[in-house]
């Protein structure tokens, strides 16, 4: 990515440091998060209503008096100016100090750090069979693209992709959880508190319609990523200079092939805590999905902040992380061309 | 005798592009095979390899013999294991771009040592193809490519194999570093096969060479031979067509182009494009025939020595006042991580009737000085004059008129007209977009495409059905089209075979004389730049370190660079 | 692996672009006949179908009512057929206007100033950030389930991505030889797009179209199973949400209830997706090549 024009050796080329390079994509982010914070901050300012929704539902708000609303807004700082505003808001954001919910009166803080670990549960565990069902399939996928099973397998994920989330738990349901009543089909433990057994029970689930709508796109990307490698340069090279098609698919073809691949999934992981408000929904899975949720159908501002701050800086977080570790995985990432 | 080739035919469905072709290479030999694209040599290489794409089709023997394994019959061969890497050593066309990016240097040496069983060390077989054992823990993208194509090279020689076989292993290197490897491949002491379209970079390091043309050997000929005296026509062609950097040697080219594989002639596929062809050329193909001591494929072998092909002119009369002037020229890209200088100090002035060569190797700036001249890039500094205007002023409309007054020849011939306009439509595009009343423009595409030296019959097709010289010419008669002042050919020969190379210079000067044209030839070729230009300058990493009259530079160089480009122009 | 095996005038580009393959034709066939009974729905069907008591609640399958009848007495096909006319609809107006933003925003930030380029990439890269499927949950929540309102809310949500691919391909296009060459004889803007990149560019507008009428559909039958769509307006998404309130599943009368709907949007997903990777696999030279 590092600028179109390519340099001949020896030709009279400044190049900037690696960690000037890092530092500049850090910046980046900084920037991208600074303004996600800021349309955060507005949000509860623009919708409908002004800023005093922050204190309960319209109704609520009709019985206030004029003097109670002035107070409020005294008390809460919507008298100062925009800017003092936000200077408050981002320092509630650095010390954590998010507010109470309006709908039960908790600590937002607390309410997300009870749902936080949940969310990664069930996220983590459907990350971790959806790459490796993904990735399997892509790769076979990818080796077999010619025979009638390759085929078929492509069009097994678009099908898989394309089953709404929401659907494919209901049908879970009817089967796994009414039918045949094998699992559980709300919540996240049984009635014995937190056993490993009942954990897993109750994930069996929700993480089943997660790694099953999360493959087809993952293979795909896989197989793709497969066939361009296949077809390169140096594959094809390396299968003149007599390496046996095992070794040249194992250390030719599967590192070069997983790099976007790897990149891709870092980046689903920050996005799939948002994504997984459907299934934490119909689950009724205690996790952020569902306190995001919750708090829009609520209209609890105070949360709805929280939890948007909590997704938006996995998803940022997730971004930075995945271009951090890119250059471990690809040298030519981690090292410059050479001045001779 | 290591390879013995009989017979060979390949096929893809009812093309035939290699026709039984019989070829040996003996113990310690180089042989070269050369021909220009579509010969069918790369198909040749691919079908010794095993490496021939599935739709297509092998017949014949091709024995491999050495002392140390026992005979291999290629053409019997169904399963390559053991045959790759350790009996035949295969360096793949682009072979710089085919190293494995992830990959340490030595660990792939490593890996071909321990696959194909070669007992050196991965330090001795860079040591063996020139490079030093610091090489060893650099990534490829970390090297130059001339060094990516020796560690290419060291790979295939850890299997110690029998057979080296180099497929084009010059393409994308600098003139200077094409030398350096051939004679690398040469001194290896290994049989050697080096397909390649480049006869005379060639000659200093093949023992012999055969010549292939539209799937057939015309001439497998030991090079001394053919110092001494030229059999084939279409051999002498190719060594005529090949530009000397001697100004005393005349350049030129041979008509027409290669037929395509599926429309081959009856008789002597050469026929139609040879100077001194008979009616028996046009009825019976010719066997290869022992004419002194090479095999020739021809009738008319005898007389061959009076084959001539039309020259390249050279400028009637003097350059008039300058069209382009460019003063002072500084241009730097930024990007995120870096910033190059393409041009730093830059004078350069074209007068009318002028053909001015601006001649530099990759990386030069020659290819932003032509586009600066042609108003698509706006130099950091300096002042670019058309005529009497400024043009590093102008912008939008202003910028838009100026650029009406000049032409533009791209470098690639299959990029550069829309694939899905009619060639009327691709000469016309300037005079639609300089909005020239609908009733001018027929006569004026009609001059322009006899300028550029193509039948009127072209108009109607599209450019995929034209060969690669003849999209060439219609990007000429497209710049000519509007009536400019300056022309502006940035590489336009170079993807273009040999044989018609001299024919794009011919039409260039044509038009300089006749129109009164400036031409700015932008290559990287000396030889070309010394035959077909009046003045040349050279560039070198954004500045002028040469300039002068073509006979000038050819005769004594100034600097010390440009002596080096002549030599390595070897011609 | 572009060899000298064949005369290169030959090989250079196919005469006619076929865009379609087998699998996409498949796509295109099973996409005319969901249209089809979408165009079916909404001409011969009487007005209020689907939203109107035609029988008793929770009716088995008969030959009047061939998928039963819901709670209320409403016909199930009828609410199937007219779903398919508000979701194909909503999908095909959202996913034009995403196109056209898509490729004004996207060719803009590949052809335009440095600083506007930068801005709109700085723009995308935010936008990325933020959760589409909350966005959508929050912006339906608080403005309302009108269809206008819908419709703006998801062009305005899902044209960053497609604009990223196409700024990519404009760049991409911009370098071509021919245009550069157009540039060169002092064309203008409006004509290097509309005789030159449109052709490199357009063919790539037909999955953009497709993979955002895709998303569409699954968003919007998404947050009509939140309960965030219009209830009265019958949708497939709005016939499995009151599958959940009814809790449908207990009985075995969700085979013809949840059954069909969810049927009919990963039906019509797949016929789009169809289209949409063959289109996207003859534009990739590289799987063309081995082809």
């Amino acid at each position: 990515m590092s600028g179109v024009q390519t340099s001949a050796p020896g030709s009279p080329v400044a190049r900037r440091g690696r960690l000037t390079y890092l530092g500049g994509r850090i910046a980046e982010y900084v920037v991208v998060l600074l303004v996600a914070l800021t349309l955060n901050f507005l949000l509860p300012r623009a919708l409908p209503g002004g800023p005093l929704k922050l204190f309960g539902s319209p109704e609520a708000l009709a019985r206030l008096t004029a003097e109670e609303r002035a107070q409020i807004a005294t008390e809460y700082g919507f008298g100062d100016p925009i800017w003092v505003q936000f200077l408050d808001y981002l320092k509630s954001v650095v010390t954590l100090d998010l507010g109470t919910s309006l709908s039960d009166g908790r600590e937002v803080t607390a309410a997300i750090w009870d749902a936080l670990p949940w969310t990664l549960l069930l996220v983590g565990t459907s990350i971790v069979f959806t790459t490796l069902i993904g990735i399997a399939l892509g790769v076979i996928g990818g080796l077999r693209r010619r025979e009638g099973k390759g085929a078929f397998t492509l069009i097994g994920a678009i099908v898989v992709d394309s089953i709404p989330q929401f659907w494919l738990a209901m049908l879970l349901i009817v089967w796994f959880g009414v039918k045949w009543q094998i699992a559980p089909t709300f919540g996240a433990t049984g009635p014995d508190g937190v056993t490993i057994t009942g954990l897993a029970q109750h994930l069996a689930m929700p993480v089943a319609t997660l790694t099953i709508t999360g493959i087809g796109y993952i293979f795909m990307y896989t197989r793709s990523s497969m066939l361009n490698v296949l077809t390169s340069e140096p594959v094809q090279h390396a299968h003149a200079r007599g390496i046996p098609r095992g070794r040249l698919v194992r250390r030719h073809v599967l590192r070069p092939a997983l790099l976007p691949v790897h990149t891709l999934i870092m980046l689903d992981i920050g996005f799939l805590a948002a994504g997984a408000i459907v299934v934490e929904t119909v689950f009724a899975y205690p996790g952020l999905g569902r306190l995001t949720f919750g708090a829009i159908a609520a209209r609890d501002y105070p949360l709805m902040q929280g939890t948007f701050l909590v997704l938006t800086l996995m998803v940022v977080l997730m971004n930075l992380l995945a271009d951090l570790t890119y250059p471990l995985l690809d040298p030519r990432a981690r090292t410059g061309a050479s001045e001779r | 005798m290591t390879l013995s080739v009989q017979d060979v035919t390949v096929r893809y469905g009812g093309r035939l592009a290699v026709d039984h072709v019989h070829l040996e290479v003996g113990d310690g030999e180089v042989v070269a095979v050369v021909g220009e694209s579509g010969c069918g040599k790369t198909s040749l290489a691919r079908a010794l390899g095993g490496l021939l794409p599935e739709n297509a089709e092998v017949s014949g023997r091709g024995v491999l013999r050495s002392d140390r394994h026992p005979d291999l019959d290629l053409g019997a061969l169904r399963d390559w294991r053991g045959v790759r890497g350790r009996r035949i050593g295969i360096v793949p066309q682009g072979a710089m771009s085919g190293l494995s990016p992830i990959h340490r240097v030595e660990a792939q040496l490593r890996e071909m040592l321990t696959l194909h069983g070669g007992s050196s060390e991965p330090a001795q077989l860079l040591e063996r193809v020139g490079l030093t054992a610091r090489e060893l823990h650099s990534f490829p993208h970390q090297l130059s490519g001339g060094q990516r194509q020796r560690v290419a090279i060291a790979l295939t020689l850890a299997g110690e194999p029998d057979l080296l076989i180099a497929d084009e292993p010059t393409t994308g290197l600098d003139a200077v570093v094409q030398g350096k490897v051939l004679a690398l491949i040469a001194s290896l002491g290994i049989s050697t096969l080096i397909v390649s379209h480049d006869l005379t970079g060639l000659l200093p390091y093949a023992d012999r060479i055969a010549v292939m043309y539209a799937g057939r050997l015309a001439e497998v000929v030991p090079v001394d031979a053919l110092h001494r005296g030229r059999h084939h026509p279409y051999t002498a062609g190719l060594l005529a067509a090949t530009p000397s950097t001697d100004r005393a040697v005349t350049w030129a080219s041979i008509p027409g182009s290669a037929p395509p594989l599926d429309a081959l002639p009856e008789g002597c596929r050469f026929a139609p494009r040879c100077p001194i062809a008979v009616e028996e050329c046009r009825e019976t193909a010719p066997r290869l025939r022992l004419v002194g001591n090479s095999e020739v494929a021809c009738h008319r072998a005898e007389v061959a020595g009076d084959a001539s092909y039309p020259a390249v002119p050279r400028a009637t009369s003097e350059c008039g006042k300058p069209v382009l002037t460019m003063t002072g020229l500084r241009h730097t890209y930024r990007s995120r991580s870096r910033t190059t200088t393409a041009l730093d100090g830059v004078d350069v002035e074209v007068g009318r009737g002028e053909i001015l060569g601006l001649v530099g190797e990759s990386g030069s700036g020659k290819s932003t000085l032509a586009r600066i001249a042609l108003g698509l890039i706006r130099p950091t500094e300096g002042t670019v004059r058309l005529g009497d205007y400024e043009m590093t002023g102008a912008r939008g409309r202003r910028l838009r008129e100026l650029q009406r007054r000049t032409g533009f020849v791209h470098q690639d011939p299959y990029d550069s007209l829309h694939p899905a306009m009619k060639v009327s439509a691709l000469v016309a595009e300037p005079l639609v977009i300089a909005k020239v009343p609908r009733n001018e423009r027929a006569d004026r595409v009609h001059a322009a495409l006899a300028s550029a030296g193509l039948p009127e019959e072209v108009l109607t097709r599209t450019p995929g059905q034209l060969s690669g010289g003849q999209r060439q010419r219609v990007s000429i008669a497209r710049a000519l089209v509007n009536d400019p002042e300056l022309l502006v050919a940035d590489e336009a020969s170079s993807m273009l075979d040999v044989s018609t190379r001299g024919g794009i210079a011919t039409t260039l000067r044509k038009v300089a004389i006749e129109r009164g044209l400036a031409v700015v030839f932008v290559t990287h070729d000396m030889g070309e730049a010394i035959q077909s230009c009046d003045r040349i300058v050279v560039l070198r990493h954004g500045r002028v370190v040469d300039a002068g009259a073509c006979s000038r530079i050819s005769s004594s160089p100034e600097h010390e660079y440009t002596a080096q480009l002549l030599a390595a122009s070897h011609h | 692996m572009s060899t000298a095996t064949s005369a290169p005038e030959v090989v250079a580009r196919p005469r006619r672009r076929e865009l379609l393959g087998r699998q996409g034709r498949v796509g295109a066939v099973l996409l005319a006949l969901i249209v089809g009974t979408a165009a079916y729905g909404f001409f011969f069907l009487p007005d209020g179908a689907g939203k109107k008591r035609v029988g008793s609640p929770y009716e088995e399958p008969s030959a009047a009512h061939p998928l039963g009848t819901d709670d209320l007495g409403r016909d199930l096909l009828d609410q199937l057929v007219v779903g398919a006319g508000t979701s194909l609809t909503l999908a095909f107006i959202v996913a034009a206007v995403t196109t056209v933003l898509a490729a004004v925003i996207g060719g803009l930030a590949g052809i335009g100033p440095r600083w506007l380029s930068a801005t709109i990439m700085r723009g995308i890269d935010v936008m990325l950030v933020l959760p589409e499927l909350v966005l959508f949950i929050l912006a339906a929540t608080f403005l309302g389930q009108g269809f206008g309102i819908r419709a703006v809310i998801l062009a305005l949500i899902l044209w960053p991505v497609p604009a990223r691919v196409l700024r990519a391909a404009s760049l991409t296009a911009w370098s071509r030889a021919h245009v550069e060459a157009a540039r060169a004889m002092g064309a203008g803007q409006a004509w290097l797009l509309f005789r030159h990149a449109s052709y490199l560019l357009g063919p790539l507008l037909v999955p953009v179209f497709v993979r955002t009428a895709m998303r569409v559909i699954i968003y919007d039958a998404t947050l009509s199973f939140l309960g965030l769509g219009d209830p009265t307006a019958p949708s497939w998404g709005t016939t499995l949400y009151w599958v959940q309130v009814n809790g449908v599943f207990l009985s075995d009368a969700w085979l013809w209830w949840a059954g069909p709907p969810g049927l009919a949007i990963t039906l019509t997903v797949v016929a789009l997706a169809l289209v949409g990777t063959s289109v996207e696999d003859r534009l990739n030279p590289n799987l063309q090549e081995s082809r």
